[in-house]
């Protein structure tokens, strides 16, 4: 058996260079890291101890996450609310789809070429896609009224906020060719953008209104919280009631449907891209 | 790989030939168990490579080098990090997984780097070195291993010819000077000829050849190929095309 | 006419009518086109809403924005940037929080370092807690913790660990195999495998998603005090029941603001982070990137 330290350990050992400095934008991102959690933790009052305590004890919420009450299937109300559910869900997701595809397009430089009006355009996506599904809802139930339109106004301005931004970043990444040669035969922006941009993102496009319409399913549970129709005022009821198996019965349910419709659609959307 | 008996001394300056899918990646694989074998014995070093289990392998690889066509260097790190990946079974490992390296460990390395001449490029990231660097990174990664055998699978199968040659006399340097039994796939037969002391040949997984680099002309190399020689098979021809 | 000279007639009609190739059937578009049509009018017809209403609806916002407006009180600001900022907060710990449960997590649900029963396993944990939205976290967190931020924190962490887990083990699948070999031929154990293979491959873009979903969750913490779980949603929700509107204006003035602003630092650091040197990035590497917003769950 050979060694290799023969000849090389009797010599010192070379110097290295002269360690270059960490940059500063990796120190400085750590820092401020360690300092955001340090201040975040200590103005929400965050203690590792109560966790562990809170949890530890006995509670209802958790007695009836462990007993749910499976019977809320064969309740009328909360089938009806389910399904209320459902059509929000597909209603907000094709309406807030149909009006998103041509903002996408609008806030594109090859589709805008008016500066004034793009930027325009990108403020109002910025701005609606800053407010939160629930938010848009308690807004419309203000100024509208409880039931399932708000919900459904609340869903149709959400389904914007997201398939805007989903399909705007495929744009940017688009095929700028054919773009050109629709312009070369004379085409008008309108023919351009049917010709030779949607072909290009219809596929993505189809995926993202899919994964919109996941998104809307899991959101539109949650609308009823705020009276905004749906199964979320079922949630809201038995909440009140103190009623955890039954709250937790029909949680579950709920979103075994929507993990077996995400896994439908996720399948579908496998099969587009 | 069929009814191969090979036995390999040490220090000796090896270089395996033969087509791509001859098998050679496979016998070079099997040296250090990244392939396992399906049957017959190999003898490392006087280890049943065959019978050793995780732990014993780990110890067996610690003191087998190897250096990979395609450099295998995480390109995000330094090229010092890189090659302390070599120290990785020597350190204990707390220490590797918060990087705080012994400073013998961080000498040695020195040394590897040294020893292909690129201790300049020390704190620069792998990613920004040219091709012929990069593999010098590797090879400097072998050597901090200290090993007594290096095995590279077509070290110089993704560099351009000048290159290729600065790779294999560093390899061949290095075994000659440290004693290192060293094993090199390659498939062009002027740098087969130019830097090996034994070389075997090796045709469908069986052996057609095994003698020393003096004795191979082109019958030889036509047996091996299986077929005339073409530009191809030449790097000089090849890059002259 | 000059232009005379240029007329040419490139493609003569053909003496006898050519005949195109039959069209190819698309069968599954157009079921699944039929599907979606038909799910939409089965919607549209069944919703129980007061249809009536929608047209009212745009006046209604109208005036719900102008009386937001008239009735703004200057004074109420600063109470309402301190209850954005334990919005911020919240999403800040919870995105940590989750972090901290879905790095180690993600390991286990990469198919090129465990074997797939446990990655699939591991994968079907991350599917079910993203498929559960912050706020029914929430709603089981407050009989526990009070209505309290740390409620609100604890939803929000547990519900990004399924959506960070997800992203954490795509970006660990795509790394390059070399170096993970290369620590197996040096002898690695399998954490300094981990430690020295993998981890400097994943950092940049585990950091970078970090950041993104820290965005997204700024938008669940708004809500969250809408049932109670702290931060600003609280704020908006009692001014709305108290007919308090301009109160609940200017704060959902600064949570568009806020959001923004905080979008806006976080963008610029994640863009640093991964493209600021572009030339350390492989093409894959960079196309691993581009599934960024649609996994991210925004």
């Amino acid at each position: 058996m050979t060694t290799l330290d023969n000849g090389t350990n009797s010599t010192p050992a070379p110097t290295l260079p002269a360690k270059p400095a960490v940059s500063m934008f990796a120190i400085g991102t750590a820092i401020g890291a360690i300092l955001l959690t340090i201040i975040t933790a200590i103005s929400v009052g965050f203690s590792l101890g109560e966790i562990i305590s809170n949890f530890g004890r006995k509670n209802s919420v958790v007695e009836g996450l462990l007993n749910p009450d499976w019977g809320q299937i064969w309740s009328r109300r909360s089938r009806s609310a389910f399904i209320e559910t459902l059509q929000l869900a597909v209603l907000g997701t094709a309406t807030g789809a149909t009006v998103a595809l041509p903002l996408a397009l609008w806030s594109t430089t090859f589709g805008n070429p008016n500066r004034a009006l793009r930027t325009l355009v990108r403020s109002f996506n910025n701005v609606i896609r800053s407010i939160p599904d629930l938010l848009w809802a308690l807004l419309f139930v203000t100024a509208v009224g409880i039931g399932a339109l708000s919900g459904l106004l609340a869903l149709f301005f959400f389904s914007i906020a997201v398939t805007t931004k989903l399909t705007s970043d495929t744009l940017d990444g688009i095929d700028m060719g054919p773009i050109e040669a629709a312009n070369a035969s004379g085409a008008s922006l309108t023919q351009m953008l049917r010709s030779a941009v949607v072909p290009q993102i219809l596929p993505s496009y189809t995926s993202f209104v899919l994964y919109n319409f996941e998104l809307n399913l899991r959101a539109s549970a949650v609308l009823g919280l705020v009276g905004a129709g749906g199964i979320g005022a079922r949630i809201e009821f038995f909440r009140g009631r103190g009623d955890w198996e039954k709250l937790w019965g029909l949680v579950v349910m709920f979103f075994l449907v929507v993990f077996i419709v995400e896994r439908i659609s996720v399948t579908l959307r496998r099969r587009l891209i | 790989m069929k009814d191969l008996d090979l036995e390999i001394d040490d220090g000796e300056f090896v270089v395996i030939v033969g087509l791509s899918g001859a098998g050679k990646s496979t016998l070079i694989r099997a040296v250090n168990g990244l392939v396992p074998l399906t049957s017959g014995e190999l003898n490392v070093n006087g280890n049943d490579v065959h019978s050793l289990n995780r732990t014993g392998l780990r110890e067996l690889r610690s003191d087998v080098g190897m250096i990979f066509q395609g450099f295998n260097l995480v390109d995000r790190t330094t090229v010092l990090k890189n090659v302390l990946m070599g120290r990785l079974h020597k350190v204990p490992t707390w220490r590797t997984l918060i990087g705080k390296y012994p400073q013998a460990d961080i000498d040695i390395a020195a040394r590897a780097l040294e020893r292909v001449e690129i201790i300049e490029k020390t704190y620069t990231r792998a990613s920004d070195l040219s091709g012929g660097q990069r593999q010098r990174v590797g090879i400097a990664r072998a050597l901090a291993q200290e090993p007594s055998i290096i095995l590279a699978d077509e070290p110089v199968a993704s560099l351009d010819p000048p290159t290729s040659h600065v790779v294999m006399r560093y390899l061949q340097q290095i075994s000659r000077e440290l004693g290192i039994t060293t094993i090199v796939n390659l498939h062009f037969l002027d740098l087969a000829t130019a830097y090996a002391d034994r070389i075997i040949g090796l045709r469908d997984g069986v052996l057609v050849f095994d003698g020393p680099g003096s004795k191979c002309d082109e019958a030889v190399f036509e047996s091996i190929y299986g077929r005339s020689l073409t530009a191809d098979d030449t790097m000089a021809k090849q890059a002259a095309l | 006419m000059v232009d005379s000279k240029l007329r040419m007639n490139l493609m003569p009609t053909p003496p006898h009518g050519v005949e195109l190739p039959k069209k190819p059937l698309a069968t599954f578009r157009w079921v699944t086109t039929a599907l979606a049509v038909a799910l939409v009018w089965w919607s549209a017809t069944g919703l129980d809403a007061k249809w009536s209403r929608l047209l009212e609806a745009p006046a209604d916002m109208w005036t719900l924005g102008r009386v937001m407006f008239n009735s703004m009180e200057v004074s109420k600001i600063p109470e309402l940037l301190s209850a954005m900022w334990e919005s911020i907060a919240i999403a800040w710990l919870g995105t940590i929080i989750a972090a901290i449960f879905a790095v180690p997590l993600s390991f286990l649900a990469a198919e090129n370092l465990v074997g797939k029963p446990v990655a699939w396993m591991t994968r079907q944990v991350f599917n079910l807690l993203r498929a559960i939205p912050e706020i029914i976290l929430a709603l089981a967190f407050i009989p526990i913790f009070g209505l309290r931020p740390m409620a609100g924190v604890l939803a929000i962490g547990v519900g990004s660990i399924g959506t960070l887990g997800k992203l954490f083990y795509e970006i660990i699948e795509g790394i390059n195999k070399g170096p993970l070999e290369a620590a197996d031929a040096v002898g690695a154990s399998r954490l300094q495998r981990l430690r020295w293979g993998v981890l400097p491959q994943v950092t940049p873009e585990i950091t970078s998603f970090l950041l993104y979903r820290f965005e997204v969750n700024i938008r669940a913490s708004a809500v969250l005090g809408l049932v109670g779980a702290g931060g600003i949603g609280s704020d908006l929700a009692e001014a709305l029941k108290f007919k308090d509107f301009g109160t609940a204006g200017l704060g959902l003035i600064i949570v568009v603001l806020g959001t923004i602003c905080v979008d806006t630092i976080s963008g610029a650091v994640r863009r640093r982070i991964v493209s600021g040197k572009k030339t350390m990035l492989d093409v894959d590497q960079e196309a691993s990137l581009r599934v960024g917003p649609m996994s991210m769950g925004i």
